[in-house]
């Protein structure tokens, strides 16, 4: 069953024939229903009518009959009661009753006992038919006492003429027994005195013999019934006299029965449908003339709608055969007419299974089909064009996308990969994360030491992506370029903004701020160019006050301010992008500046707020509040500890000289005395003093100006590990440390006499530092004592 | 400090004795000129006696070994010691001079 059905929903000839044919056969079936229901009534109304004249013809037949019968008692009365005296003339009268009338089973004229002396007791003059002759004897005798019977008792009693119930007549000399009715009336004298009844008699036989003639229909038959219900006429003769129409409703009560019964009983005429021996059957009744008996046709409806049903057989026949060969028919045109579009769908099967040359079927239709067929022709030929274009489009991304890893590669190759840490350095420890919203991006961190200051810088680019990492490498190759010469902030910014300024078409500009940690003082010079003010993470929570800069890239005359903050031992500056503050979450809200301070405030009462642990609880608390939402900006922090310790000076010693170089012996005599007290060794010592007495030269030959007089103070100090010469003058600000430096692999003939001494400087100490303080430029050279093994 | 000038085997030799020292530069650099009218003559300078050079000492070097070299002499470096050496080898001029 299943099968079937998923046949016909795949076949679309099947499912459209089946609907055109069962809605055909839907029209039919209902249009010949109305007509057979009306031609149905016709043929009943037909038929009853034709039963009922029938059976008015039979009964009206019957009448006649009857009529006779009277007619011919009548007139023999009347030459009975003529000749009453004569009783052999009643033989004639009786004999020629039968003579002309040879449908009457007999005929008897009864007399009253010993009514003619010379006859005796009996006399009744007896005719009736044996074989094809009449024969006429005398009937009564002591065995049969006629004036006892019905038939003499009952025109006697009731004083007129009268038909008897249907009875069996006896004939005594041959014995045999006939069912007969009769018609009886009273013969009376001249003086109106009964003296004998006139008895003609109709065998029912007979009688039954010319209603059972009337057959409508093959298998009709007649019943009779009497007064009583007997039956007198019904094809099973067992029944007759035997039975009654209400025999059978004893033993199985039937309404229907006798409600026909009574109806023949009280003499009505009518048509009932019944059902009898398993048959439906129209029941035609009418009484019989003065007789009191009641005839039935039964006819049974399979006869009365023979021919009809078997017209209406044929017909259904005929519509069913022309049903199915209408829906093959469909099925097989519309199989025909749909074959391009199956030949369509199996070539379009082929190009959705990737083979976009498959050929196309040449339909030469205009129809439905031919355009689809068309459509899908166009829609073949930009299908293997777009996939063409998305090949090329795909390789060009694909070159595109490995691009953009190399050059997210190079990058990060930029940033500072090394944070120096407590175990590494002892002043300061520093951390720092980037993460680019996409493959590259704009914000810059950079950082890096210089004798001993801490240059650092962090920076945001407006917009993201490639533009964004472009103009980042060259903010922060702009600004290694430019840190190496100056070391004020504010300096740095200016110069970074005008170089940025000049060669920027595309009007980007990035928010910067760097930062300059004087090692050894925890001084921060700082310039901020419209960026995030960092947060001091130490003693409390606080944001580092920042001026209102404008950021670097678009006004190149712009003048950038410089602050300076001291920054305690144990504080941490964390600085970060406005990728923390704005990271949203999936609902669009940001993390804001409060969630920061709420992650800095736990981390500082936790005591976990070095660089790294800083960072790694703001990335957690930043990815918690993220959840899986797509990163929106790029996201740079980083965070920086002052962590130096300050020892105290064990050994402490300075002079002071003018700014004559005639002075240098005083100086290398108060080095060398330092050095050795210390415990340098003689090379250590002669390095010593050569770099110094090369930075206090400087400063004796360019601090003031020719002519006038002006102090070098030297200081000298050690710690146990390490010797300090502080150099400090009130000359005009100089920072010999950002000169460049010489380079010592050039010829004797490209050599430059000058620069030198700064390189040796470099060399010869561990770390030199300048800072200008209170007008004063302080020029610091440090050297470790190596351990003597 | 003590600059002697001379003539060996037809070489000018200049002989430098004590702490070249900023201070003494100058002197030293008075001292030495006549070295840069020799023409035609290789240059020794003998640093066997020199305790300590500073960077205005290195400079009268250059100056002497570039004016020799421009005029196709050589200028070599006799008996340097250890504190000088370093000195040279810093400021990469142990490259640029030949050392005997």
């Amino acid at each position: 069953m299943n099968g079937i059905i998923t046949y016909i929903r795949r076949k679309l000839s099947v499912r459209v024939s089946l609907r055109v044919v069962v809605s055909a056969a839907i029209l039919f079936i209902t249009a010949l229903g109305l007509m057979f229901y009306q031609a149905r009534v016709a043929v009943r109304q037909e038929a009853i009518s034709r039963a009922t004249q029938i059976l008015d013809k039979t009964s009206l037949r019957v009448d006649s009959i009857l009529n006779r019968v009277e007619v011919a008692s009548d007139m023999t009365k009347w030459l009975v009661e003529r000749h009453t005296d004569d009783a052999d003339l009643m033989f004639v009268y009786s004999r020629s009753m039968l003579e002309n009338n040879p449908n009457f089973y007999n005929c008897s004229v009864a007399f009253e006992p010993d009514y003619f002396e010379n006859k005796g007791r009996y006399f009744s003059a007896y005719t009736r038919h044996v074989g094809d002759s009449i024969r006429t004897i005398q009937g009564g005798s002591d065995n049969y006492q006629y004036f006892y019977m019905d038939w003499y008792l009952m025109p006697k009693l009731l004083e007129r003429p009268c038909w008897t119930e249907p009875y069996f007549d006896h004939d005594v000399s041959t014995n045999t027994s006939e069912m007969v009715t009769s018609y009886c009336q009273t013969i009376k004298d001249r003086q109106g005195k009964m003296i004998g009844v006139i008895n003609t008699s109709l065998s029912i036989n007979w009688l039954s013999h010319t209603i059972s003639a009337v057959k409508p229909y093959p298998h009709s038959y007649s019943i009779m019934i009497g007064r009583g219900g007997t039956y007198f006429v019904h094809p099973d003769t067992t029944k007759i006299t035997r039975q009654t129409i209400f025999t059978h409703t004893l033993e199985q009560p039937d309404t229907a029965m006798m409600a026909l019964g009574y109806a023949m009983q009280r003499g009505e005429s009518g048509m009932k449908l019944m059902h009898l021996d398993g048959k439906d059957n129209y029941v035609f009744y009418k009484p019989l003339g003065k007789t009191g008996c009641s005839m039935a046709i039964v006819c049974p409806e399979s006869d009365i709608f023979r021919s009809f049903d078997r017209l209406q057989n044929t017909i259904l026949a005929i519509v069913a055969i022309g049903l199915l060969l209408m829906l093959c028919f469909f099925i097989r045109i519309i199989t025909y007419e749909l074959d391009p579009l199956r030949r369509l769908a199996t070539e379009a099967e082929t190009i959705a299974s990737g083979q976009f040359d498959a050929e196309l079927p040449d339909l030469k239709r205009i129809d439905e089909i031919g355009q689809l067929s068309h459509s899908f022709g166009n829609m073949q030929q930009s299908l293997v064009r777009y996939i063409e274009e998305l090949k090329n489009t795909t390789a060009q991304k694909a070159s595109i996308e490995s691009d953009l890893r190399i050059a997210s590669d190079i990058q990060m190759g930029m940033l500072p990969e090394k944070f120096p840490t407590r175990n590494d350095h002892e002043d300061v420890q520093l951390y720092a994360s980037l993460t680019p919203a996409k493959e590259v991006g704009g914000d810059l961190f950079d950082f890096y030491f210089r004798d001993e200051k801490l240059f650092f810088c962090i920076g945001d680019v407006s917009g993201k992506g490639v533009p964004a990492s472009l103009f980042m490498a060259v903010t922060r190759s702009t600004f290694r370029t430019v840190s190496a010469h100056e070391s004020m902030p504010d300096r740095i910014v200016t110069i970074m903004n005008k170089t940025i300024a000049d060669m920027n078409k595309n009007h980007m500009f990035v928010t910067l701020f760097v930062g300059v940690l004087d090692l050894p003082t925890g001084r921060l010079h700082y310039c901020n160019a419209g960026h995030d003010a960092p947060l001091l993470v130490g003693a409390g929570i606080g944001e580092l006050p920042c001026d209102s800069n404008i950021p670097v890239g678009f006004m190149p005359k712009w003048n950038f301010s410089l602050q300076e903050a001291q920054i305690f031992i144990g504080t941490t500056i964390f600085l970060f992008t406005d990728g923390l503050t704005e990271a949203m979450d999936a609902h669009k809200a940001q993390f804001h500046m409060k969630r920061v301070n709420e992650v800095a405030e736990r981390a500082l009462a936790n005591q976990q707020h070095e660089p790294r642990q800083l960072i790694e609880q703001m990335t957690d608390a930043v990815h918690q509040f993220v959840g899986d939402a797509e990163q929106s900006d790029d996201l740079t922090m980083m965070a920086i500890q002052y962590i130096r310790q300050q020892c105290d000076a064990k050994i402490q010693k300075n002079i002071m000289l003018s700014n004559d170089i005639q002075e240098v012996p005083q100086l290398d005599a108060f080095i060398e005395d330092i050095c050795h007290t210390v415990g340098f060794d003689d090379i250590e010592t002669m390095k010593i003093k050569v770099a110094v007495e090369e930075a206090v030269v400087n400063v004796m030959k360019y601090a003031y100006p020719t002519g006038q007089r002006g102090n070098v103070n030297v200081e000298a100090a050690f710690n146990g590990s390490r010797l300090k010469v502080t150099i400090i003058d009130s000359g005009k600000p100089f920072d010999p440390t950002v000169h460049s430096t010489v380079d010592t692999s050039l010829s004797a003939k490209e050599r430059k006499i000058g620069g030198l001494g700064i390189h040796i400087m470099r060399q010869n100490m561990d770390s030199i530092n300048y800072e200008r303080m209170d007008k004063l430029n302080v020029l610091t050279l440090r050297k470790n004592l190596k351990n003597k093994d | 400090m003590k600059t002697t000038i001379q003539e060996q085997d037809g070489k000018m030799v200049a002989i430098l004795a004590g702490s070249l020292d900023t201070a003494a530069a100058p002197e030293t650099e008075k001292a030495m000129s006549p070295l840069n009218d020799v023409v035609g003559k290789d240059i020794i300078i003998d640093c066997t006696e020199l305790e300590y050079i500073s960077s205005a000492g290195l400079r009268i070097f250059l100056g002497i070994l570039q004016n020799t070299e421009e005029k196709g002499g050589h200028v070599f470096i006799k008996g340097i010691n250890e504190n000088v050496r370093t000195i040279f080898a810093i400021t990469g001029f142990s490259n640029i001079f030949k050392f005997m």
